[in-house]
């Protein structure tokens, strides 16, 4: 009459466990779900229903009460779905209690009885604990990358009811062949010049520091972009296994192999809303964009046209790595360490040479206003992007492919691990001293740099980590900092406008 | 009436709602200013030509209104306030080279001296968006007119404008500027020439056709363009775009038989396509500020020597490349083009900025020349 299944419900990218207590008792017939399920949970009454009658079940004409427990924390979405009609069955004795033990299910049902994969599988199998799953045929390898018991799966209830029963085995679908999708990441050879901000992407990947491309429409600005993540290196396993769950507790399609192993590219439209960009907008508190681009690259074009409040919510995400989403009923601290990579006219009209801006002042004041303060404080490369003349893009030769850069790139990043335990962009300004000294030309460099206003405080600083990757990736570098260095690292240093003057550093 | 001037009802009309320059031209032709007051504020009947303004629709009305708000002794004392004196056409005081004018403005506002522009007048106009080059040729013909007593005449606007003002002054006992500008002469515009406005003001002539309070409209602009004309000699265009404010003035300039003059600029320069297109045309080219003195009918030549530059001299590939650099150019284009890697070109540029030689805005490189 009574019994208890394991399931899980997903409340931003972590899986909670929740234990499906069904009770079946003599009384008038009725069906109530507790234990604050959201709207799409109170919906299972009738999916449930129709799914165990489909599969050829008789549902008792019984009272039934569903408890969620603990009833205390909101439980989201359709993943209870299996959970709920395996109880039902089992409080109906028509599957034994010990049948099910030591067995957690997650997956929604069909009105047929057929069953369907759920966002957040990975997380939710994570919070089973020492169970062996049971998911929907889909979910396979997403459970099978997290889960280290045995993954089970079925493709409708009736399946997962006849293999517990014994009456039939588990079905074995066969593995698919899994197709390698690097190959669709854009190579960097497709470059042709642009070599200033081809370097520039070198070292933003060596030293993690975020780029802003400044240049006219139709620079290439968004193609030097695409091809970030090609010059980063494959996430440590750590990264991989969060980027998975991220993705996964997002319902965002994962790769054939479930895991995420190349760095994620994600590039949200400028119209997106702040919920969008750094998440929480449903019940479960779903991951937003820069969650999404944990490990990998958050590519922001037109940065100018995304609404203020939405670059102010980057902020606090940018400096502490994590977002921390707070709502009235739940709150969820989302991982969120990202490369960010921006790129931005320098006027309305877009610029180009001196004296061919169409833009009135006030306009372009405007404009530049949107994009100044803290925000634009945090990229270490601002880069002039030019359009290429016409001879470089019909005859010039195309420039390194991804994987030879990314070699570079690689080394580069761990001789700075090794130094600093951290990426260049991550020195404190205390230790850059120490672990990033400058030869007396180099300092020279920079002193009449800052004697000219040119560089504020920050900017020095910022203008010293950049020059460290520098030398990083420079084959004849070592621990000293040059005065090549110091010059190529102004150079990603854009003087956006004599009106910005003073207040950027 | 109560004592106030004729220049304080000529004041409070140029304010008036509708008030166009043909209109006030009208009233203070057939009428002393004080009558002409009490004529548009509803006071005094019109009759004969005068009477003829009014068949416009509801401008009696909106004259009416519009004078309740502008009392003479208000605008008179906001004159006071701010150092302004009206000047009335027809009335002691009133500059010469506007008197004759096709289009002359009734009622003049200007902060200054009138007396003080006594010499020769060459207006120096040209595009907001200059580059560098056009800036440094603006600032250089200000200064060199200037320091042989020549006015410079400009519209105090950014960009050019303010550059020929800044050259002029410059000049410890140069000619003093002349600045038609377009907004009343206690609004500042654009804010950043605060400074540059108070100086014109305090060592050469502000003038405007607006009364105090009146914000830059539009369609000012274009009407101060007559007036920098007229006060024009000379008129010299230094950056223009394709089209622009600058070649109204040239229009305005050729009407009065004023002569136009022009700076060329490279072919690519957008900002110079204008003032090339003038000189395709047969304007006379300006390279140097004699041009303009033989512009002028004047022949003197500018003695002295060449100033000292305490710039250090570039070497090796920093020459290299300061050479190469003729028009704006990307470090990638300087890289290509002088076959240096992008380093090298790094370092190059680096050492010239910091010595003074280049300067750099959203990537792109320009030379700077002597004068800052």
């Amino acid at each position: 009459m009574l019994a208890a299944i394991s399931s899980a419900t997903l409340l931003g990218v972590e899986g909670h466990r929740v234990v499906v207590e069904v009770h079946v008792s003599s009384a008038l017939p009725s069906f109530t779900i507790v234990g604050l399920p959201d709207e799409v949970c109170r919906e299972a009454r009738d999916r449930v229903r129709a799914a165990v009658l489909s599969s050829g079940f008789s549902w008792p004409s019984k009272r039934v009460t569903i408890n969620l427990a603990p009833s205390s924390e909101r439980k989201v979405g359709a993943g209870l779905d299996l959970a709920m009609a395996v109880g039902i069955l089992v409080a109906d004795d028509i599957i034994s209690a010990e049948a099910v033990a030591g067995f957690g299910f997650v997956g929604e049902l069909g009105l047929d009885g057929s069953l369907r994969p759920v966002a957040g599988i990975a997380p939710m199998v994570a919070a089973l604990g020492a169970v062996h799953p049971v998911v929907p045929v889909a979910s396979r390898h997403e459970a099978e990358v997290i889960s280290e018991q045995r993954v089970f799966v079925g493709r409708t209830l009736r399946d997962v009811v006849d293999a517990l029963k014994g009456d039939a085995p588990w079905p074995t679908p066969p593995v698919e062949a899994v197709v390698d999708d690097t190959v669709m990441v854009p190579d960097l050879a497709d470059v042709r010049g642009q070599p200033l901000a081809r370097q520039a992407l070198e070292v933003a990947a060596a030293g993690g520091h975020h780029v802003l491309f400044v240049g006219p429409p139709g620079s290439g600005k968004t193609m030097l972009a695409q091809r970030m993540p090609g010059l980063l290196p494959p996430l440590a396993p750590q990264v991989s296994l969060v980027a998975t769950m991220v993705h996964s507790a997002a319902g965002v399609r994962l790769p054939a192999a479930a895991l995420i192993t190349r760095a994620p590219f994600r590039a949200p439209h400028h119209t997106s809303s702040i919920v969008a960009l750094v998440g929480g907008g449903t019940a479960s508190l779903r991951p937003g964009e820069i969650s999404l681009a944990h490990g990998g690259v958050l590519f922001l074009d037109e940065l100018g046209e995304f609404s203020p409040a939405v670059l102010d919510g980057l902020r606090q995400p940018l400096e502490e790595g994590v977002v921390r989403v707070a709502r009235a009923r739940a709150s969820a601290t989302l991982p969120a360490q990202f490369l960010l990579v921006a790129a931005t006219n320098p006027c309305p009209c877009g610029g180009g040479a001196p004296g061919s801006c169409e833009c009135d002042d006030g306009a372009r004041a405007r404009y530049l206003r949107r994009l100044s303060g803290p925000l634009l404080d945090r990229f270490d490369l601002r880069v002039p992007v030019h359009r290429p003349e016409v001879d470089e893009l019909l005859v010039g030769h195309s420039g390194e492919p991804s994987a030879v850069v990314a070699a570079r790139v690689a080394l580069a990043r761990d001789v700075a691990v090794q130094r600093s335990g951290s990426l260049n962009a991550a020195i404190p300004a205390s230790l850059l001293d120490s672990l990033a000294p400058l030869d007396p030309a180099a300092q020279r460099l920079l002193r009449c740099e800052l004697e000219h206003d040119r560089l504020t405080g920050r900017g020095y600083h910022r203008v010293r980590r950049v020059a460290r990757t520098l030398a990083d990736l420079d084959p004849a570098g070592d621990e000293v900092v040059r005065e090549q260095h110091v010059a190529m690292a102004l150079q990603f240093r854009v003087r956006l406008s004599p009106l910005l003057r003073g207040r950027v550093a | 009436m109560n004592g106030l001037p004729d220049q304080a009802y000529a004041a409070a009309l140029a304010g008036l709602d509708r008030m166009t320059v043909a209109r006030l031209g009208v009233l203070l032709a057939h009428l002393t200013p004080a009558e002409a007051y009490a004529v548009a504020a509803g006071q005094m009947r019109p009759c004969g030509l005068v009477a003829r303004l009014f068949d416009a629709d509801g401008l009696a009305a909106a004259w009416r209104a519009s004078a309740a708000q502008r009392a003479p002794s208000r605008i008179w004392q906001q004159c006071c306030d701010h150092d302004i004196t009206v000047l009335i056409r027809g009335y002691p005081g009133y500059p010469a080279p506007l008197v004759e004018d096709p289009m002359p403005a009734a009622v003049l506002f200007v902060r200054g001296d009138v007396d003080r522009i006594v010499g020769r007048r060459a207006g120096i106009i040209g595009t907001r968006n200059a580059t560098g080059s056009g800036r440094e040729t603006a600032t250089t013909l200000g200064r060199d007119l200037s320091a042989v007593g020549v006015h410079v005449v400009s519209g105090l606007a950014r960009g050019i404008d303010g550059c020929a003002h800044r050259g002029a002054l410059s000049v410890s006992d140069g000619a003093g500027p002349v600045a038609v500008v377009a907004s009343g002469l206690d609004v500042v515009y654009p804010r950043e020439h605060a400074r540059l406005w108070q100086e014109v003001a305090e060592r050469g002539l502000l003038v405007s056709e607006a009364p105090p309070g009146t914000p830059p409209e539009a369609y000012r602009f274009p009407l101060r363009n007559r007036i920098l004309a007229a006060f024009s000699e000379v008129l010299v265009v230094v950056e223009s775009r394709a089209s622009g404010g600058s070649l109204i003035t040239v229009n305005e300039a050729r009407e009065r038989e004023v002569l136009v003059m022009a700076v060329p600029g490279a072919l690519r320069n957008r900002a110079a396509e204008g003032t090339n297109a003038l000189v395709r045309d047969g304007c006379p080219v300006v390279m140097d500020a004699t041009d303009v003195l033989v512009g002028l009918g004047l022949d003197t030549r500018r003695a002295g020597g060449v100033a000292y530059d305490p710039r250090p001299q570039p070497r090796g590939h920093d020459a290299q490349l300061l050479e190469l650099l003729g028009e704006p150019s990307t470090l990638d284009q300087l890289a290509l083009i002088s076959g240096m890697t992008l380093v090298e070109s790094a370092m190059a540029v680096a050492r010239l900025e910091s010595a003074g030689w280049l300067q750099q805005v959203n990537g792109w490189f320009e030379r700077v020349g002597r004068v800052r």
